[in-house]
């Protein structure tokens, strides 16, 4: 274990007064606890929001579209509503006008005009799901079935269809999203002017799917007067909110409870269309209703990570020193863009993590009649990283130069502005070097080009790296709370209104009052994921957690202790600031003989609990939040069949400290499991002519098994950052966005051929070969 | 009420141990009626067509996607699900490196994950990271613990090795 003083507090974000430093080591903090929710995981016992009844319940089905762009003309519904056990149904006939919402984005709930192959027509509640699916054929629906647009370059052509879409809310121009974002820095075409070299390189990069092995699955309940849901979503408070606007409610007559949910990845960020649909079921029945999605149903209907074509040009002197970085970026956003048009997340990448003084990125959103888009695991980061990182390593082997050498080259220490109106600014920390260097040094960088004995047949070796810069660490509304309470029998309760998305969230929280109270973890209790008996916390998406509700249990907890203090003090005659929480002891500091148990300070109290409230500040904009670290990537190609195996991923993250390491590196693992399967496997396929998806199944499309898995290390950079909570950095969706541009580099040194689209399947590589030999035979 | 349901049929099999005596339609999955009709939702159901591992489930021995395989093909039939993975004496060596090792993230492909690797480590305890990966090369984990996962059943496999020592001792 890395030594870890106590760390500075002097910036730990939160209202009122900064909590005090403990003044003494850290005794829980840093250490690998078992995540507390494992044992129920084992054994079977954790209840999923599929694994509920209730009495009484219903279950519910989705007729679909079969058309990817196509106007009801009649909707007939009433022979499936006079089928026997029917009990609701919905559809444009009885909701005009209702909206469901996603990250508040108002969604028309059944639109006349239908945008993609899968949309919602209608649902049937049934007391079983074999009646709800006969129903569902008792619906009659006559289609006017209209051309659809179903790439970017379809839907920009000048006589292209006009797609239907679900931000109805948003300012279009024909299929373009407005405004066309663009961010500029400097003078790009001079930049270009000045370079000795113009770099040019194009991408491809698929959307991707989530593929969370729960498919989703809620229970809605309504009592006449109280909504209660039970789901499988990454925040119970965002659910809350949207439904409660959706369906006219006050938010008090809106609960949600998730306990365990299997799997997210930001598909589940906010209220889903299922919660709306079963809410509003449950309502028009009377009885609670179960509405759970099939396999297909999942890869057809829910929002999925934007596809990009991107053309990066680097402007460069011959020593590699960058003189214009010019990107344009063509999103296919699909039938909405479900994530608040946060296009900015792009720049961070291209435009900061290289001193550059010549900068334009420009991003065209374009609407097409696919499924709407929405956040994954690192959201846009992916298509920027992999772009600039990718690039980067064009660059220098066009100027016959180390590709890590030309990243130092221009190494941005601090931040140079998003543009020209933007101040420069310092990072609250940033240790990117040190992070390269460290990957460097595992993966071999130094003697990469060394043959490696003995060379294989067909097999070629490689080597690659990709560093990222994400903007993380905290976000609007900034109104995170949480409450920790201790009662006079000496138990003490976390209350955070967060969701346990998997990555640790109620096993990290607790360590932080621990800490504060000098507990051991296993003393705290928490209660989370019910939007009953807590506050406001973000929800389990954009790596928040823990650098956005932890300070506010930091604060809480200390606030706790400053009371429990107090009363210690009173007794023992001394002043409170004299006393020390430590090993379950409240005690004079340097005097562990003159105190009492925390057990026996909380026996103290006169009040029936000590509860203290907790609340995240906004973050200063003084200083610029983002996240740094590298990935390295060992492959080996076969050129015969194509076939790509990665030896060896190393992820290196610019971490601050780690509050819990083992989570943490869990966290790697995964972010470079399903980087890989981004960058080699995972495969959509649309009917090119119906807009019918093709592969909406695990068995076509590949997500990464045990098999495919390489070797994955952890060799992250440890420093102080007094702007979070023990310094720990966020890490929930960096450990993804370098992986792909790392494996690409290494398949681009091992066969001195750059693969630009993903996935890097074996017959892209083979086409990739051929070209070359087509070319060198030609020549 | 009930449609394009044929008649139900009894069927006896062993379920953690105990005899369970149940009547299903015949076309009722082993997992419909482990989760429904006896409550043992540990069992989780991600695909329904054996794609992606999450109902695996242990009869007679060997490691099934109890979503494809009836009800009624059990009959008469030993299977083990995560809920009887824990003995008397605590958890399973496997339960307990899971849990060290932390091959649990969101959780949902747990139980499956669980019951291959116990269907491979009841056949022999001389297991290498490639025999591992192969017992779980058809469960799929999209919180990516399969470093963890192969790390836990080798320690699973190293504790029970030594319990084996210990008692022919």
């Amino acid at each position: 274990m890395s030594p870890a003083g106590p760390p500075p507090r002097g910036r730990l974000l939160v209202h009122g007064d900064t909590p005090p430093p403990l003044g003494r080591e850290l005794s829980v903090i840093g250490r690998s606890l078992d995540r507390r929710d494992a044992l129920d995981k084992v054994t079977g016992a954790a209840m999923y929001s599929s694994d509920m009844t209730l009495p009484g319940l219903l279950h519910a089905k989705i007729l679909r579209s079969p058309h990817a762009h196509a106007r009801i003309v009649r909707i007939d519904t009433s022979r499936a509503a006079a089928l026997p056990g029917v009990h609701a149904v919905l559809s444009l006939e009885n909701t005009r006008g209702w909206h469901t919402y996603w990250y508040m984005i108002a969604q028309p709930a059944f639109p006349e005009e239908l945008a993609y192959a899968g949309q919602e027509v209608a649902l049937v509640a049934a007391e079983t799901v074999d009646i709800a699916l006969e129903a569902l054929g008792l619906i009659e629906v006559e289609y006017e079935v209209l051309p659809a647009a179903l790439t970017p370059r379809e839907a920009m052509a000048p006589d292209a269809p006009r797609v239907p879409v679900l931000d109805v809310e948003r300012p279009r121009e024909g299929n373009v999203q407005q405004p066309v974002y663009v961010r500029a820095r400097g003078d790009v075409a001079r930049g270009l002017a000045e370079a000795d070299l113009v770099s040019e390189s194009r991408f491809s990069l698929p959307t991707q799917y989530h593929v969370d092995i729960q498919t989703r699955c809620c229970i809605a309940d309504w009592d006449g007067r109280r909504l209660t849901v039970y789901e499988a979503s990454q925040g119970v408070w965002n659910v809350k909110r949207e439904l409660a606007k959706s369906l006219g409610l006050e938010e008090e007559q809106v609960r949600v409870v998730v306990q365990n949910m299997g799997g997210g990845f930001g598909s589940k960020a906010g209220a889903q269309r299922v919660v709306h649909y079963a809410a509003r079921l449950a309502m028009l029945a009377g009885r609670p209703v179960r509405l759970e999605l099939t396999r297909p149903e999942e890869f057809l209907s829910h929002p999925r990570r934007y596809a990009g074509e991107v053309t990066m040009r680097l402007g460069a002197r011959r020593d590699g020193t960058l003189t214009a970085i010019d990107a344009e970026i063509v999103l296919d956003i699909g039938s909405g863009s479900l994530y608040a048009g946060r296009y900015s997340m792009t720049l961070h990448q291209i435009s900061e993590l290289y001193r550059c003084p010549n900068v334009r990125v420009r991003i065209v959103a374009v609407y097409t009649n696919t499924t709407p888009t929405g956040p994954q695991r690192g959201v846009l980061d992916p298509i920027a990283t992999f772009s600039t990182e990718a690039a980067i390593d064009d660059l220098a082997a066009r100027l016959g130069l180390d590709p890590l050498a030309v990243r130092m080259t221009n190494y941005a220490a601090d931040f140079q502005g998003l543009d020209d109106t933007t101040p420069a600014l310092p990072y609250t920390s940033k240790h990117l070097d040190a992070c390269l260097a460290a990957v460097a040094e595992a993966i071999g960088w130094s003697e990469r080009d060394r043959p490696r004995a003995p060379a294989r047949g067909a097999v070629r070796r490689g080597v690659g790296l990709a560093a990222y810069c994400i903007e993380r660490g905290g976000y609007a509304p900034f109104s995170a709370k949480a409450d920790v309470v201790a009662r006079p029998d000496g138990s003490v309760e976390v209350q955070a209104g967060v969701v346990e998305i998997g990555a640790g969230q109620i096993t990290v929280l607790p360590m932080i009052a621990a800490e504060e109270l000098g507990l051991p973890a296993d003393r705290i209790r928490i209660h989370h994921g019910d939007t009953d008996g807590t506050h406001y916390a973000p929800s389990s998406h954009a790596s928040r957690i823990t650098s956005e509700v932890g300070p506010a249990v930091l604060q809480a907890a200390s606030l706790v202790r400053r009371r429990l203090c107090e009363l210690v003090a009173d007794r023992l005659e001394v002043s409170p600031l004299d006393l020390v929480a430590v090993d379950e002891r409240i005690h004079v500091r340097g005097a562990p003989e003159r105190g009492v148990t925390f057990t026996e300070a909380c026996a103290l109290m006169t009040e029936p609990e000590i509860r203290a409230t907790g609340s995240r500040a906004p973050n200063p904009d003084d200083v610029i939040f983002r996240l740094f670290g590298a990935h390295g990537a060992e492959v080996e190609v076969d050129v015969e069949t194509g076939e790509v195996r990665v030896l060896r991923i190393v992820c290196s993250h610019d971490i601050g400290r780690p509050i819990n390491p083992k989570l943490v590196e869990s966290q790697q693992y995964g972010g470079a499991v399903m980087g890989l399967g981004y960058g080699l496997y995972e495969e959509a396929e649309l009917d090119g002519k119906s807009g019918v998806l093709l592969t909406p199944d695990v068995h076509q499309y590949r997500v990464p098994t045990a098999l495919e898995t390489p070797i994955i290390e952890a060799r992250n950079v440890e420093r102080e950052d007094a702007f979070y909570p023990y310094s720990a950095k966020p890490v929930g969706e960096a450990p993804l966005v370098g992986v792909m541009p790392a494996v690409r580099n290494a398949i681009r040194h091992a066969l001195g051929i750059g693969i630009d689209q993903l996935p890097i399947t074996p017959a892209r590589i083979l086409e990739a070969l051929a070209a070359r030999k087509a070319s060198a035979d030609a020549g | 009420m009930t449609t394009a349901l044929g008649p139900r049929r009894p069927v006896s099999l062993t379920v953690n141990g105990r005899a369970q005596n149940l009547e299903v339609s015949p076309r009722r999955t082993l997992a419909e009626a482990l989760r429904e009709d006896l409550g043992l939702t540990g069992t989780k159901v991600g695909c329904n067509r054996a794609e992606c591992g999450s109902c695996t489930v242990v009869l007679d021995g060997r490691a099934v996607f109890s979503c494809s395989v009836l009800a009624v093909e059990a009959a008469g039939r030993v299977v083990e699900t995560v809920e009887g993975l824990a003995g008397p004496d605590g958890l399973h060596p496997l339960q307990a490196a899971f849990i060290e090792h932390d091959a649990v993230q969101c959780g949902i492909c747990i139980p499956g994950m669980l019951m291959s690797l116990k269907a491979l480590l009841d056949e022999t305890l001389a297991i290498g990271e490639d025999d591992v990966r192969q017992a779980v090369g058809g469960n799929l984990c999209r919180c990516g613990t399969y470093p963890n996962t192969v790390k836990a059943a080798l320690a699973a496999a190293r504790a029970l090795r030594e319990r084996a020592g210990a008692e022919a001792r």
